[in-house]
């Protein structure tokens, strides 16, 4: 949609239309670099409201990015080197009503283990492995949304999932 | 390594069929699978989700209408300084402009902020600026005032007809219809009225009675008046009755006299009947009082 790109997102039909297509992404990207306690939710308001504010000097080409840089800032802004927690979900018994209390304990056990490797990830690893294989984003997409090549990106999956395969080597899988 | 290349493929999801099969077979491979199954454990959405854009929307006014109130602020403070500034400002540098007056057979004695003394006659006013009195001696006379100036700036005294400026003396300004006269009793006075400047010494006398200019000597120290007693000399009869108004309070009509004959003499201000006999003898006239404050002076001849 090429006239899309001169039309202004000052707009307010525009405007939602960005809002819907974006806020999911930027709230997830957020909440994989930086686990759900910096509030993801509201950073992503702000950033939008930051795009609305500015609305006239960002065309809409340039609003994702514009999106992700200035969401990305302002959580930067508030953490100081803290460290990351992602929640996982918990086992939901109905998916497991067949299996021992044995088991259930120990896939409690190598999800908490998964967490903690997630979290001790390097930012970008994190980002990266988890918009991929959680959100089903292709590498061009994730490699576009962080300003970096696609090698890069499949890079950052790969010692994503070595390192993680290395720390849950112990566990016994059934 | 062949297992790490499949591994790097399987990753991108770049497998021929081919490939696919050879990798399910290694031995790592539910190891492998498990561990991107559980990453959906994590996904985001479980936890935390963006806003709608409706509640977007909601909140946006919200926060954008705490930054209007942000906005007032500042203004607010900007205002109140101006205020107190202003205030400031008019509280020392306003004008205070005061007045000060005396009715018919009313004189008083005033003290300037310099301690210059000022005796005002009957009916007369005088009016300054007490604030900036220190920088500027310059007051506004209607009427007849006599002036003790301290020693100081210089001194103006401003009338309709002329101005009257010293440095440290005592004078005497009369300024009435068609009367302005200043007699300096001490020091230097210097009288404008238009385009005539003229420096009067202790003794001298200037009057411009009717337009007509005259210059003269006087012996006395001090104004009459304030010993109160009118003095004249060859002044009309006219200006002698507006006087004798001015100090009693009543009102003079003439009748069959020529009121411009010039009159040398004086008038106590204290005994009406003393002052009428005073001003009618010599000029062959007669008087009567009627009750309500009027007197009428008859001539006998024309």
């Amino acid at each position: 949609m090429s006239e899309d790109l001169h039309e202004s997102i000052c707009e307010a039909s525009i405007f939602e239309r960005v809002y819907n297509k974006y806020a999911d992404d930027v709230h997830n990207f957020l909440y994989y670099k930086y686990g759900s306690q910096y509030n993801p939710r509201d950073k992503t308001q702000d950033a939008f409201i930051k795009l609305w504010d500015n609305c006239k000097k960002v065309s809409f080409a340039k609003a994702k990015s514009f999106l992700f840089t200035v969401a990305n800032n302002m959580m930067l802004n508030e953490i100081k080197h803290q460290k990351v927690v992602l929640n996982h979900q918990k086992m939901g018994v109905k998916h497991y009503t067949n299996e021992t209390p044995e088991f259930v304990l120990e896939q409690e056990e190598y999800l908490n283990k998964y967490n903690i490797v997630l979290a001790s990830l390097k930012e970008e690893q994190r980002v990266a492995f988890l918009l991929n294989k959680v959100e089903g984003k292709k590498h061009s997409e994730i490699a576009e949304l962080l300003g970096v090549t696609q090698k890069v990106v499949e890079y950052r999956i790969y010692s994503a999932f070595k390192i993680l395969k290395k720390e849950l080597e112990g566990f016994k899988i059934k | 390594m062949i297992d790490e290349d499949l591994l790097k493929k399987w990753l991108n999801d770049d497998l021929t069929d081919a490939e696919k099969i050879a990798f399910i077979e290694q031995t790592d491979y539910t190891v492998n699978q498990k561990i991107i199954d559980s990453a959906q454990h994590f996904k985001a959405s479980n936890f935390s989700r963006a806003e709608d854009f409706e509640t977007f929307k909601t909140n946006y006014q919200k926060k954008s209408s705490v930054k209007r109130i942000n906005w007032i602020r500042p203004l607010l403070r900007i205002a109140s300084v101006l205020v107190i500034g202003l205030a400031i400002y008019f509280s020392f540098f306003n004008n205070n402009l005061v007045n000060e007056k005396t009715l018919a057979s009313e004189k008083s004695t005033i003290s300037l902020p310099d301690l210059s003394k000022v005796t005002l006659n009957a009916d007369s006013k005088i009016t300054y600026d007490a604030n900036s009195w220190d920088s500027t001696r310059r007051l506004k006379l209607e009427g007849e005032a006599y002036f003790k100036v301290a020693k100081g700036e210089t001194f103006d005294v401003v009338t309709k007809t002329g101005v009257v400026t010293v440095v440290g003396t005592e004078f005497n300004v009369k300024e009435r219809d068609n009367y302005f006269e200043v007699k300096c009793y001490e020091g230097i006075v210097k009288v404008t009225v238009d385009s005539i400047k003229k420096q009067l010494l202790a003794g001298d006398t200037f009057r411009i009675l009717n337009n007509k200019l005259s210059q003269d000597k006087m012996q006395q120290v001090q104004p009459q008046w304030i010993n109160n007693i009118s003095r004249f000399k060859a002044i009309p009869l006219a200006d002698v009755a507006d006087e004798l108004e001015r100090q009693y309070n009543i009102e003079v009509k003439f009748n069959n006299t020529d009121s411009k004959r010039l009159f040398s003499g004086g008038f106590v201000h204290n005994n009406l009947n003393n002052a009428l006999m005073s001003i009618t003898q010599p000029m062959d006239l007669t008087f009567k009082i009627s009750s309500s404050n009027q007197v009428l002076i008859n001539g006998s001849k024309n």
